[in-house]
């Protein structure tokens, strides 16, 4: 299968979901459940005080209660939606302003328009993680999408950095200065030519983003900064820090395998896409660096 | 021009192009912290200030003044190194990271060494048994490393190791030799270890197999020559690079976020902590000469990090 | 090979350095006790000492005129610095104040030779005024604010130190005479809190703003260490208050018999060569330190109580914690409450009559929907105690026979209140409920919530707001921008007035009466039992205020939080987290250990 690399790439994708059977179907089970939650199917009474203080599983209660005596199977489930809500919010914007700025920026190696993104892309790498996040919170100042907004803000960075390294590395292949040649301008190129072998990379790095945007939000509303006004597995973590010296795991537990389900699944997923996306890795002929 | 003069100018100007970096970080942290964040007058008042008080206590604070001139005279005190007072103790700053981040260090690089280390060592098992038994072991705990969060690692370890089996201190700091280090050091380094290690052996193993498909890596497998022999001089020698870099890319974000839940459950006096404390209480003094000393870090990172593709690959043209 | 060589190598490295090991600790230090507060303090000067972990430690490091006795409950003010009582002159406008001879501030580079001086009147006047100078951004300048005779003229012309303040002078060497504007009675508590202790001016301007740092006290300890997590000190070998006289401080014979503080009357405190506080505000990690044998007492975090108790009514602890430890429970010296912002014309004060006493049934209904025996059990291990008012019940105020209706859970009467006033969906306010960020305060705000929409109140008329620190939280109830809001309020001296001023008009935000209750008959009686001495008239006005404020529904509240504190056998002492703060520490001793 030497097949010279086509411009086109767009078909890869759905082969991928029919290989890792596991990862994509529990995928696709908590993207139901959060779908459920949206069209309002299921889990809105989340913040319903329905039972007694940590009640064990029974009929009206399958997990149980939490220590007001809310369901937490049903906020489980709602927490998905927020897990979603942020994951996607985040790769998404973060792929797309990553995307743009590190395709232009690759295109135009060396430029001014290069050394202004390479800039910000400093500055914003520059300050620690939680430090930057924690003062956008602020400035928006409860704010519902402070932390979505904060995350978009430090997250874009790494997909700019992959995505300008790969736009310079396409850029030496040859075919970019064909268009140009044949007088394209710099925006068609980009748009025509670029994005659409950039999507192997943008479609990986998103879902990284994605997971790391999850894993980001626990810890965050571990410190208090979190999601404001719903429920998200976060905030079960840790409202279960205090249930756990009482001796009540149930919330703990509950929280974190859901969180480590989905966390495994997309990463199980973002892994294969690599390894099938990648042309380096599907035994083709590696580009000549330098 | 020799090659060392050549070093020399290529240095200096790549710390000069670092100074817009420092100018923006400085800039951008600034507007949040000070603009934007935490009112610190509130937190100092007593109970029961009149309005009187808290006017006088906001123009002690400086908060009466127009932003630009609050920024000019930040930067003048950065550049003169005259970092202040914290707004919380009144220790002068300078000695407050003096005492805090080498705590910091020293917490954070033995678990930094382990971490990078074992993650490049499974990496190369895994990459060298692509697709093997072995390999699927490697990338399949790597992935539930890398799916575990950070606070149940923590909540864990110190529960498992220091209240049932009591082999090592709860919490503290109380470091004044090896024995005593090792003691307070081994519990957060296990957690950073087990913490890191998934993502870092994912991302090396990504960077080995791609050196791996390259000609004159199967052309020697070809030959019959030894793993340790490839993987030492090919394999590696041509992902050094990317690496090396993304070593050194995560060190300045390390020292102080990543020390940040280590510091606060085990009840280490590090600067992570501190930082935290300073952001949510506006105590503007210790967030400026964090992020200040941050974006020098950072500077000097992408300055490091550039000579080594230099010396790594002279083929690689300097911008 | 090479590589296991290398490997053992390594080992024999690392075991011959652990043998080098060098102590910490000064290799004298016979006794040492290691304590551990849930909190850190910020600083160490005393004018910003206005929590119990900052005062904890400058009580000690420090002297303040006055102390309480280590043992007397109901708690009794006794001499400290001071040789004696006050003595105050018959309009009880004149107070005369003699200081014991021969205490000495520590040796310290702010002194000339390094040596510490006699600490004299002047010194007291100096601590004192320095409140009132901006750079020193004090949290007790309102305590004597407009109390003392020509204290504004002299803060206005610049509180200079060298001037003379007319009502705040030194007699002489070792006598301090205060001229008061108007009775105050409860100025020998405030010369009781950390924030009055005494501080020499040398240290103050040698130090500047690293003062906070660099304590320089004539207190029973010196500061050795201190940092994000702990605090080391040492016994101050120039102090001497004479010996401990156990009677004099309260002692029971029957009450703390199994303490075993005998063997220590008569002898010279402190006791302990080398006091560690250990600040662990995390429960988790608190309680695991204590387990793990690292610190010598701890305050049990709330979910640890079924671990430790055999039963909540009557409190009991269990048969092996008894045996393994010392216990104490005790109520706070303080308590929660929630608080409406009766500057808000939706939900408090109206210039119309009919529209006032409407938002005062709304008030009135929520109070009654809301259910403190729930949160109790939720969050407080059903370990607190609930009261009408604002009186604690540790004080002698508290009139145990005040009907408690107000805190129980009426939902019938919130609804019948609801509709009498005509209260529906459409017609009530949108109330902003403000919380600091925190799961316990999201979980207590939903709870709240819920309670609420069981009498008829919908969710979405109760908006939450969450700020992340508690300055912000503070800023917004000081700019009134909250309609809704728990609070905690410590008592720094027992007395009610302490707890009743959060009703006071002039107190009214930013001070301490977030909640801006105007109401001109209540100060009135405020002010007027504001100016007696301790006594029946006035425990009958503070009642009085009490059940004003109970009857205007100005709060929802309140309830005390019991406290479980656990120390080791071989300690000898009885700790004391709420009015005395620190002053214990000097009496505890270290028996031989188990």
């Amino acid at each position: 299968m030497n097949t010279v690399r086509t411009l086109s790439v767009h078909k890869r994708p759905w082969s991928v979901v029919r290989t890792d059977h596991i990862a994509t179907l529990v995928a696709i089970a908590y993207l139901a459940a959060a779908l459920g939650v949206w069209l309002g199917l299921w889990a809105d009474n989340w913040a319903e005080i329905t039972g007694t203080m940590w009640a064990d599983p029974s009929a009206a209660h399958w997990l149980g209660t939490n220590r007001l005596g809310q369901d937490i199977l049903v906020r489980a489930v709602a927490s998905t939606a927020t897990a979603f809500e942020v994951g996607l919010a985040v790769a998404l914007s973060s792929s797309i302003i990553g995307g743009l700025l590190g395709a232009v920026a690759g295109h135009f190696n060396g430029s001014p328009v290069d050394e202004l993104i390479l800039w910000l892309k400093g500055t914003i790498d520059a300050i620690p993680f939680y430090l930057l996040v924690v003062a956008i919170a602020f400035a928006l100042q409860g704010h519902a999408m402070a932390m979505h907004l904060a995350m978009i803000l430090a997250f874009w960075t790494t997909t700019a950095r992959v995505v300008r390294a790969e736009t310079i590395r396409i850029g030496q292949s040859g075919f970019i200065e064909a268009a140009r040649a044949g007088g394209s301008t710099a925006s068609r190129i980009i748009f025509r030519h670029l994005l659409p072998n950039l999507v192997h990379v943008l479609l990986v790095q998103a879902t990284l983003v994605f997971v790391a945007a999850i894993k980001a939000e626990v810890v965050l509303s571990f410190l208090g900064i979190g999601v404001q006004d719903s429920i998200s597995w976060g905030l079960m973590l840790a409202e279960a820090g205090q249930d756990i010296m009482a001796g009540q795991y149930m919330n703990f537990l509950v929280a974190s395998l859901c969180l480590f389900g989905l966390v495994m699944a997309a990463s199980l997923l973002a892994d294969r896409l690599q390894d099938r996306l990648d042309p380096r890795t599907r035994h083709q002929r590696s580009v000549d660096i330098g | 021009m020799t090659p060392r003069i050549e070093l020399l100018r290529f240095i200096t100007r790549k710390l000069a192009a670092a100074l817009p970096l420092i100018f923006g970080v400085t800039l951008i942290s600034f507007t949040l912290t000070v603009h934007f964040g935490p009112d610190p007058a509130y937190a100092m008042l007593g109970k029961n200030p009149t309005a009187a008080d808290v006017a006088a206590l906001q123009r002690e604070l400086g908060q009466d003044q127009p932003f630009w001139q609050r920024y000019a005279s930040y930067l003048h005190r950065l550049a003169t190194l005259d970092l202040g007072h914290t707004e919380s103790s009144g220790e002068k700053v300078r000695d407050l990271l003096g005492r805090t981040l080498p705590v910091s260090i020293r917490l954070l690089a033995p678990g930094f060494v382990l971490g990078t280390g074992l993650a490049l060592l499974l990496a190369m098992f895994a990459a060298w048994h692509r697709g093997g038994r072995l390999d699927r072991l490697i990338t399949g705990i790597s992935v539930i490393g890398m799916s575990l969060s950070f606070v149940i690692i923590i909540i864990a370890l110190q529960a498992v190791f220091g209240v049932w089996l009591g082999w090592f201190p709860v919490r503290g700091w109380e470091v004044h030799g090896p024995a005593s280090y090792l003691a307070h050091v081994t519990i957060p380094t296990l957690a950073f270890v087990l913490a890191s290690i998934g993502y870092n052996t994912r991302f090396f193993r990504a960077m080995l197999v791609n050196a791996m498909s390259t000609d004159h890596v199967r052309t020697a497998r070809a030959y019959g020559a030894s793993p340790t022999h490839i993987m030492r001089y090919h394999v590696l020698r041509g992902c050094l690079l990317p690496i090396t870099t993304r070593i050194v890319y995560s060190v300045p974000a390390l020292a102080i976020s990543g020390s940040l839940l280590l510091e606060s459950h085990f009840s280490i006096p590090g600067i992570g902590r501190v930082t935290y404390q300073a952001i949510l209480s506006g105590d503007q003094p210790v967030l400026m000469a964090v992020v200040g000393l941050s974006a020098v870090a950072f500077a000097l990172t992408v300055t490091v990090a550039d000579l080594l593709c230099r010396l790594a690959d002279p083929r690689i043209r300097l911008a | 090979m090479s590589f296991a060589r290398a490997a053992c190598a390594a080992i024999a490295a690392m075991l011959i350095l652990a043998a080098c090991d060098q102590p910490g600790s000064d290799g004298r230090d016979r006794v040492v006790y290691r304590h551990a507060i849930d909190g850190m303090p910020a600083s160490l000067d005393p004018a910003h000492a206005a929590n119990v972990y900052s005062s904890t430690l400058v009580v000690n490091l420090y002297d303040t005129l006055f102390r309480y006795r280590y043992l007397s409950r109901p708690y009794e003010l006794a001499p400290n610095l001071a040789s004696g009582m006050p003595e105050v002159s018959e309009d009880g406008l004149t107070w005369t104040i003699r200081l014991r001879e021969n205490v000495r501030f520590a040796d310290d580079p702010a002194f000339p030779d390094n040596r510490g001086r006699e600490v004299t009147a002047s010194d007291v006047v100096y601590s004192l005024g320095r409140h009132f100078d901006p750079a020193t951004r004090s949290q007790g300048a309102w305590l004597w604010r407009g109390k003392i005779t020509g204290l504004e003229e002299w803060i206005d012309g610049g509180a200079d130190p060298d001037r003379r303040i007319p009502g705040l002078h030194a007699a002489d060497d070792m006598t301090v005479v205060i001229e008061l504007t108007e009775p105050y009675p409860q100025l020998a508590h405030t010369l009781a809190m950390a924030l009055s202790a005494i501080v020499p001016r040398e240290a103050v301007e040698h130090y500047g703003r690293e003062f906070g740092v660099r304590p320089v006290g004539s207190g029973p300890f010196l500061l050795k260490q201190f940092d994000e997590t702990r605090a080391v000190l040492k016994r101050n070998l120039d102090f001497d208050r004479g010996a401990l006289d156990l009677a004099a401080e309260g002692h029971d014979p029957q009450r703390h018999a199994e303490l075993g503080l005998g063997s220590l009357d008569g002898e010279a405190y402190p006791f302990i060569d080398r006091l560690e506080i250990h600040f662990i505000a995390e429960p988790t990690t608190r309680w695991n330190s204590f387990v793990a044998g690292e610190v010598d007492n701890v305050m049990v975090p709330p979910e640890q109580a079924d671990r430790v108790l055999d039963s909540h009514d009557p409190l009991r602890f269990s048969p092996e914690i008894e045996q393994r430890y010392h216990t104490l429970a005790e109520p706070e010296a303080g308590f929660v409450l929630y608080g409406f912002n009766m500057a808000n014309e939706d939900i408090g004060h109206h210039p119309d009559e009919q529209i006032d006493s409407a938002n005062r049934a709304l008030r009135c209904a929520m109070r009654q929907a809301f259910d403190w025996q729930e949160r109790n059990d939720t969050f407080y291990q059903g370990l607190g105690q609930v009261f009408p008012g604002v009186i604690p019940p540790f004080l002698d105020a508290f009139d145990p026979a005040l009907d408690a209706g107000s805190t129980a859970r009426d939902p019938q009467q919130a609804r019948s209140l609801l509709q009498a006033h005509e209260w529906t969906p459409e017609t009530l306010p949108q109330l902003t409920y403000g919380l600091e960020a925190s799961v316990h305060q999201r979980q207590m705000f939903e709870q709240f919530r819920a309670r609420m929409s069981a009498v008829g109140i919908p969710q979405d008329r109760l908006r939450s707001r969450s700020f992340a620190s508690f300055g912000d939280f503070s800023r917004a109830i000081a700019n009134r921008e909250l309609d809704l809001f728990l609070m905690g309020w410590t008592m720094a001296w027992p007395d009610a007035q302490y707890a009743l001023q959060l009703f006071y008009g002039p107190n009214a935000a930013p001070g301490a009466n977030s909640f801006n209750y105007d109401n001109p008959e209540f100060d009135r009686l405020f002010e007027r039992a504001a100016a007696l001495e301790e006594g029946e008239e006035r425990t009958a006005l503070y009642r009085q205020l009490n059940e004003m404020v109970i009857d205007d529904c100005v709060h929802i509240g309140s309830l005390s939080r019991t406290r479980l504190h656990l120390w080791h056998r071989h300690v000898r002492m009885l700790p004391d987290r709420e009015m005395l703060g620190g002053y214990f520490l000097r009496f505890v001793d270290i028996g031989a250990a188990p």
